[in-house]
């Protein structure tokens, strides 16, 4: 990026084979945040053009049959090319090292081929595409998908293969965080943000190879008949359901973990508070990532399973509210008092704390049997991710961007711009998807290209949000890039927002090749503002 | 790291026998008909046999014990969820009062036209006899 700075990751070495074949953290770390970006994006497109489809009752726009492949695509991009390997990938692969102290994560040839099986897959979850898409929706129910002409085996072939590439960064995570921790760090002295990458990878190793599973089973029976999921051929398509939710439920705290040490780093750094309840929030993602296994069956309402399965699923989902809860709490006390500044990080950690907690509440409703059983497929269902995935996950993961932009690359993007698009963020998603709840409630069903009259107020306010929604993020993006065309450096020792870990206080930014110039040594917990002073150096 | 541990010979040699010796027991026991348990007994020396692999083979006795804490928990997910599966699948349609909704979905499977009719405990039935309601009992 610039001559005048000394050495670090970004230029040096150089060239492109360098990158192509680097075994260095922060690179692959930045090979999949540009992959995740990109499919992002292609997934957002997706969904603007749904959107439009829906904005009046009728097809005016595309076909029924267009439709099922556009939400089906939308689904999967979102979720198994962006949000479960990226997000990790990505952040989780940059700070993780850096900020246990350590040189790089402990197998960084896995970690470069874990790059390339998720590309590999990608590729066929692309070939779909070009192949004509297919119909079946994100989550492949049977009957339909072993029937479906559309391109189910390359789309969940290519989601098996990326589920290989998670598991392997799961893996290399834990061993991370095992094995390389610099001495005296100790498990209470790391930053949350690691603690949550922690969980997430042994949900990611015990959950993904089920999936693996389920997409073989599936392809099995498509082309063999093997009898696992039909009836006539002593198979249960509802066990498809288990199969597939045994793994999906664990997977949304695959998505949602990362985003809570997101938010677990920006609240006290930018309260300039000691973070309130540390072991409380470190052992509630522990809890979480167990107690996600076993409520799967709130996702089977309606499928027929027992009563009894019914009531056992339907209680247990209840409790997933108590660490979630903590760690809401925890967040905000850990305000109280503080010094918040309204950086753009901050804002955006304000709104996963607005957004998320609606999610979270509405999920609760869903969780009841004799309510879900009115909501299942429809529109609330709709909303109610969308407040977890994009106002919790997404949000986060906009928010980490920004936070550790100045650290990754070593430039400052325009603050005024950042705050404008937070602000238009939370407010396009609150205008898109609020009147979806409202739309469930009476009746709107999911995935369909059409609707009745009576529904057309709030789906047309819905469309009109969604491009304010969508503008917001783009632009929020491009200003960050800009930064690199602007290049308003930050000094490379500098710590803008006056942070505590060690990625902020050991190490130059962008960092050096090997991380740290020397292995460096523990001063202070990862949040003692209440016993050492560090200055912000961003005014 | 725990240090390196040497296995003699001789343990190698009786657990490949076993292992043999199980398989031995796989074939037999597929000719014994203890209908429902069939898959149970099945599984069971499956297991037995991979633990072995995994313990003595594969070194996890000897090993860093977060290893097979890895090891145990990936089998207590399993029974997880087959056991929280079976919830469902061996008491659906228990509030139904409709016969036909209430039987055991495989049970009226095309499939099983093919074959004698058996009830859940495998034993065979009267094709004609509307025996649905004894299954109300066993649960
Ligand atoms: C507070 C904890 C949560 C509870 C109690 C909860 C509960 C539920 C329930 C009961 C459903 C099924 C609704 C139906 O289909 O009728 C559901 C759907 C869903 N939830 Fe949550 N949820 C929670 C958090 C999350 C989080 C954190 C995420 C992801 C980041 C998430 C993602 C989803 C998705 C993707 C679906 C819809 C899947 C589909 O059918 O396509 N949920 N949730
Ligand atoms: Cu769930």
């Amino acid at each position: 990026m610039s001559e005048n700075i000394k050495q670090n990751y970004l230029n040096h070495p150089k060239g492109l084979m360098s990158w192509l074949l680097t075994l260095d953290h922060k690179r692959i770390g930045l090979m999949y945040l540009v992959s995740g970006i990109l499919f992002f994006f292609l997934g957002g497109l997706l969904a603007l053009v749904m959107r439009m489809e829906l904005a009046a009752p009728g097809n005016d726009f595309i076909s029924n049959e267009t439709y099922n492949n556009v939400y089906t695509l939308h689904g999967a991009i979102m979720i198994f090319l962006f949000i479960i390997p990226a997000i990790p990938g990505a952040l989780g692969n940059i700070l993780l090292p850096l900020m246990v102290g350590a040189k790089d994560v402990a197998f960084p040839r896995l970690n470069l081929a874990s790059f390339y099986i998720y590309s590999f897959g990608a590729l066929f979850a692309m070939y779909t595409i070009i192949n004509g898409g297919v119909d079946t929706g994100w989550t492949f129910y049977t009957p339909y998908s072993t029937q479906s002409t559309s391109n189910v085996v390359p789309m969940t072939l290519g989601i098996f293969i990326i589920g290989f590439s998670s598991i392997l960064t799961g893996l290399n995570f834990i061993a991370t965080v095992h094995k390389m921790r610099i001495p005296g760090l100790t498990w209470y002295k790391l930053p949350l943000f690691v603690w949550a990458l922690y969980g997430t990878s042994l949900v990611q190793i015990t959950a993904t190879p089920v999936l693996a599973i389920t997409m073989v089973l599936l392809i099995l029976e498509r082309f063999l008949g093997i009898g696992i999921f039909d009836p006539a051929l002593g198979g249960d398509p509802v066990l498809y359901q288990h199969f597939f939710w045994f793994y999906s439920h664990p997977a949304v705290y695959i998505m949602i973990l990362p985003a809570f040490g997101i938010i677990s780093e920006i609240i006290p750094v930018h309260s300039r508070k000691k973070i309130w309840g540390y072991k409380f929030i470190a052992y509630s993602t522990l809890s979480i990532a167990f107690i996600g296994f076993l409520v799967w069956g709130h996702h089977m309402f309606t499928s027929g399973q027992s009563v009894f399965s019914q009531i056992v699923f339907s209680f247990i989902t209840y409790f997933v509210g108590i660490p979630t809860g903590v760690k809401i709490f925890s967040w905000i006390l850990t305000m109280y008092k503080g010094q918040v500044s309204f950086t753009p990080p901050m804002l955006y950690a304000l709104s996963f704390l607005f957004l998320f907690t609606i999610g979270g509440l509405t999920g609760i409703f869903l969780g009841a049997v004799a309510l879900d059983i009115h909501l299942h497929d429809t529109y609330f269902v709709v909303a109610h991710f969308h407040y977890v995935m994009q106002g919790g996950t997404i949000v986060a993961f906009l928010g980490g961007l920004h936070h550790w932009w100045p650290k990754t690359f070593g430039v400052m993007y325009n603050q005024t711009i950042a705050k404008i698009c937070a602000v238009g963020v939370f407010l396009g998603f609150n205008g898109t998807f609020f009147p979806q709840f409202l739309l469930g409630l009476r009746g709107m069903p999911r995935r369909y290209a059409t609707y009745s009259e009576e529904f057309v107020e709030l789906h047309s306010y819905s469309t009109f949000w969604s491009g304010i929604l969508g503008i917001s993020i783009f632009i929020a993006v491009m200003n960050l890039f800009w930064s690199f065309i602007k290049k308003n450096k930050v000094d490379p020792g500098s710590n803008p927002w006056g942070a505590m870990t060690l990625e902020w206080t050991h190490t130059s930014s962008p960092p050096h090749p090997h991380n740290f110039e020397e292995e460096p040594v523990l001063e202070h917990g990862p949040y003692d503002y209440d016993k050492v002073i560090v200055e912000k150096t961003y005014k | 790291m725990s240090e390196h541990h040497i296995t003699p010979l001789r343990t190698y040699l009786i657990i490949a026998a076993s292992l043999l010796f199980l398989s031995g027991v796989t074939v037999w026991v597929s000719y014994v008909d203890l209908g429902p348990l069939n898959i149970v007994v099945a599984m069971l020396v499956a297991t037995v046999k991979a633990s072995l692999v995994a313990f003595f083979f594969m070194h996890l006795l000897w090993d860093d014990k977060k290893n097979l804490t890895m090891f145990l928990m990936s089998l207590m997910f399993f029974g997880i969820f087959v056991t929280i599966t079976l919830l469902d699948t061996e008491f659906r349609g228990d509030l139904d009062l409709n016969p036909e909704v209430k039987d055991p979905i495989n049970k009226r499977a095309a499939f099983y036209d093919t074959l004698p009719l058996t009830d859940s405990h495998g034993h065979p039935v009267d094709e004609h006899s509307d025996d649905h309601h004894e299954d109300k009992d066993h649960h």
